[in-house]
């Protein structure tokens, strides 16, 4: 078969110590839909923008046309005919589709000027060539999302990009929208167009690819042609763990009720549902996991625990008291909660591992202020924020080093350790194990053990489904912004939640 | 910390002796022009009294600047908080007299209502309407600058002058001077630690570092964001304000025409090459105004026009801005290198 592109062992390394790719070799056939698969963090969109020109290689070989090649920046990728599509678009709002299609490429007619009428007819052309669904002289600011998308992709064509590269393009649209978009990918490969495209829905990657890359942890895990394999398979190889975790949890018996959401809802501004009557309980002593597949609400229903994001409805009690309509400040001191992102939302990489240390606690607690909360101690904070590295067995130099010198795995349990010695009756965890090593898993699961022991009521999110039978009491699936399923941990397996989460029902198989 | 000093030394260096070579070049002596610039401000206590007298406007407003932007507000309105305080402060000074030991801190204290009040402007607009402050404040300047244009052309005008002024402020408004030393240092100094303690050694401080180096953050750790923007804001046009009432009541003892100069903005600029930390703040605010003030003497002795410093505050400022990028990149590159090495050797 003849290679589009080749890309030989490519190593890319963002400092102090993240390896997002590694050593990863995969090729693209001309005329194929080539799907990029693996979980969040296993180095799909780097190898997408190492690509695409936007980031470079550390160290590796591209080929394109049998040429070895390197994309300075996005704008050589694009005069070579490689382009991508982002998740969030870049339009003119106030400008046509044709202006914003044309826009820094205009034909040009006497003396420089924009030749418009050239313009547009050519960008009707397109949209005739392709059957896109699309009017040239519609305002963009009047366009749906999926409409955008599309303008999106013609500024590619326009400019004969024939490699399109699309990062989770389904990810914005509603279901309804989909077949469309997939459709017209069809046509596009079916013209001669290699497409590469990125996704968390195993079931669009099925129905839509030829060929299938799976990627984990910054290495190529297989190359597999899609009539070759199945849901389950995939899966297998984008999470699969060499080593197999053993349920630990003990029984505690719940308590009462502690945490008790109901009927949130949250619609998008496109209308799309993004959690639909959403309720949970979790009782003292209670671990309740979240599962699904990434992009399900998720975000959204964290975003809306945490108050960051208001519902169109719904009410969050703890231990009774109504907190929807309350500031952060209130929430947290009932709710302690460990981010996902440890750099964005987690922790501050630029300030010191003591200044992590102290955030909320300076507002509940008064061990390390004075004058009424007014003043910090720099000693006592000092000797608090050693005591809590001390106890959750964080590595670090001095306590005033910036928390970015920390591994991945030393940056979370700092952040456990702040959040875990809030004295709060509920405890959110969102992937509290996602990036870090096997030993700092672990230890983080015997962490939240402990916090069951001592009758807190714990809600956990995790893309891990292993995870989640080794520690939690009850499964429930998100799947589409709704919970389809709440399931007992000892009566269920991985395959009964599988299938819950991919396809949003009970599958007989 | 050692890290900065090596950028910040290098850099100085590396632009005295650029501008050194734009000088010899231009057919002036480099070594003898540089000797009477440094004769002129530090050679001598009178000398230096001096500088650090001109060194109030830029120090303080530099504050502002640094405290605003490492907090995360954008406030680039110091121009005008430093007008409409020095308005504030002269009309105290024209129409009240107490004994100076109360008129000088009630004048400071409206000057710092001055600042506070038109910052106060622009941080209302962005939480009402969501307007950003830094085009807000900045367009609040140019009507500052106009405002107090009229005001000391019709309501504030001295009668008989033959330039837009307002009389003289009463005496007892006039900052004490002891020899060449003036007072106004003093409250410089005090500002400063006021200033560098509560960034430095309170909640409130601690809560406004988080916010400046990582909003998400401080806001899902319980941190009153919305309010405390409106406190930041109000506290560094309160600076910008203070440096306003300060000029009038150490230099002209009235407010004129062109009294902001080019402080606020220089400022600004002392806030950006001290990488908004606040000690950096005030020795480049008291360095800037040791080249500013040798100028003169440059000028008198060696004929190199005083413009020349200008030219040498741009290069400094470009310079160890510039080494300060790009010492992180050779930094992460190494860190790179490291990696791959210790990838191949396991």
């Amino acid at each position: 078969m003849d290679s589009l592109i080749e890309i030989e062992h490519l190593i890319k390394i963002f400092p102090p110590n993240v390896v997002a790719l590694d050593d990863v070799s995969v090729d693209f056939r001309k005329g194929e839909i080539h799907a990029i698969v693996g979980e969040n963090g296993a180095g799909k969109s780097t190898l997408m923008k190492v690509l695409y020109g936007m980031h470079s290689a550390d160290s590796g070989e591209l080929r394109y046309h049998g040429k070895t090649v390197r994309f300075a920046a996005p704008g050589d990728a694009i005069q070579a005919g490689i382009g991508m599509v982002h998740q969030e678009i870049l339009l003119v709002n106030e400008y046509t589709v044709w202006e914003n299609v044309v826009l820094g490429q205009e034909p040009a007619g006497f003396f420089g000027r924009i030749d418009h009428g050239a313009a547009r007819r050519i960008v009707t052309e397109k949209i005739h060539e392709f059957g896109f669904n699309l009017d040239a002289d519609a305002r963009v600011s009047e366009l749906s999302v999926a409409a955008r998308q599309k303008v999106e992709i013609l500024k590619l064509l326009y400019r004969d990009v024939s490699f399109l590269i699309l990062d989770e393009p389904t990810a914005v649209l509603t279901p309804q929208e989909i077949p469309q978009l997939f459709d017209e990918l069809r046509r596009l490969r079916d013209n001669g167009h290699t497409i590469a495209f990125i996704s968390h829905h195993l079931d669009e990657v099925l129905e839509l690819s030829d060929r299938i890359t799976v990627l984990r942890k910054g290495r190529k895990i297989a190359t597999i042609p899609t009539a070759e394999t199945t849901k389950s398979a995939l899966a297998e190889l984008m999470v699969g763990r060499e080593v197999v975790f053993k349920p630990i949890k003990d029984n505690v018996p719940a308590g009462d009720i502690v945490f008790d959401l109901n009927g949130v809802n949250l619609k998008a501004s496109n209308g799309k549902d993004l959690l639909r009557d959403v309720s949970i309980q979790v009782r003292a002593s209670e671990i309740v996991g979240i599962a699904g597949v990434e992009g399900n609400g998720q975000l959204e229903l964290v975003s809306v625990l945490t108050g960051l994001q208001r519902p169109d409805s719904g009410s969050l009690k703890i231990h009774g008291q109504e907190l929807m309509d309350s500031s952060i400040l209130d929430r947290r001191r009932r709710m302690s909660f460990v981010s996902q992102d440890r750099s964005r939302m987690g922790g501050c990489l630029t300030a010191s591992i003591m200044e992590n240390m102290l955030m909320t606690h300076h507002r509940l607690r008064s061990t390390f202020t004075a004058g009424g909360g007014i003043l910090i101690d720099d000693q006592k904070a000092a000797a608090f924020a050693e005591d809590a590295c001390r106890r959750f067995d964080v590595t670090y130099a001095t306590i005033q080093a910036p928390f970015r010198s920390l591994s991945g795995g030393n940056q979370q349990k700092v952040i456990l350790g702040r959040e875990l010695t809030l004295d709060t009756p509920f405890v959110l965890l969102d992937q509290p194990t996602r990036g870090l090593d096997v030993g700092s898993i672990e230890y983080v699961h015997h962490q939240i053990m402990e916090l069951s022991r001592a009758h807190r009521a714990i809600l956990i999110f995790s893309a891990d489904l292993e995870e989640l039978f080794r520690i939690t009491d009850r499964i429930l699936v998100l799947h589409r912004g709704k919970i389809v399923a709440d399931l007992e941990t000892e009566r269920t397996n991985i395959g009964e939640v599988g299938s819950w989460m991919l396809e949003g029902a009970k599958s007989d198989a | 910390m050692r890290k900065s000093l090596i950028v910040n030394l290098s850099g100085i260096l590396s632009a005295f002796l650029i501008c050194g070579v734009v000088m010899q070049l231009q057919g002036y002596p480099a070594i003898e022009s540089y000797a009477a610039l440094f004769n002129q401000s530090v050679g001598s206590s009178y000398a230096f009294l001096t500088v650090l007298k001109n060194s109030i406007p830029l120090v303080l407003t530099g504050l502002s600047a640094s405290v605003a932007f490492s907090s995360g507000p954008v406030n680039l309105g110091q121009p005008g908080q430093f007008l409409i305080g020095g308005l504030f402060a002269t009309i105290g000074g024209l129409f009240v007299e107490l004994p100076a030991p109360l008129m000088i801190p009630f004048m400071l204290m409206l000057a710092m209502i001055g600042g506070a009040l038109w910052s106060f402007l622009a941080a209302i607009m962005k939480q009402l309407f969501d307007m950003d402050e830094y085009i807000t404040t900045l367009m609040l300047n140019m009507i500052a600058d106009l405002f107090t244009y009229w005001a000391i052309s019709y309501p504030f005008f001295e009668t008989g002058a033959t330039f837009p002024q307002t009389p003289k402020i009463v005496k007892s408004g006039w900052m004490p001077s002891i020899g060449k030393f003036n007072s106004g240092i003093i409250v410089m100094l005090l500002a400063f630690i006021v200033v560098w303690f509560i960034y430095y050694r309170t909640t409130a401080g601690y809560e406004w570092r988080m916010t400046g180096q990582n909003p998400t953050f401080a806001r899902l750790g319980g941190v009153p964001t919305r309010r405390n923007y409106l406190i930041i804001m109000l506290v560094t046009g309160a600076l910008a304000g203070l440096a306003g009432g300060l000029v009038v009541m150490t230099g002209p003892r009235r407010f004129i025409k062109g009294i902001g100069a080019n402080y606020a903005w220089d400022g600004i600029m002392v806030s950006m090459v001290a990488n908004n930390n606040l000690f950096a703040t005030l020795l480049y605010g008291i360095f800037f105004s040791t080249l500013e003030t040798g100028s003169l003497g440059m000028e008198l002795f060696t004929k190199v026009p005083s413009e020349m410093v200008t030219v040498l505050k741009a290069i400094i400022v470009l310079v160890v801005m510039a080494g300060r990028g790009s010492l992180e990149v050779l930094i992460r590159n190494w860190m790179t290198r490291q990696k791959m090495k210790a990838r191949a050797e396991g």
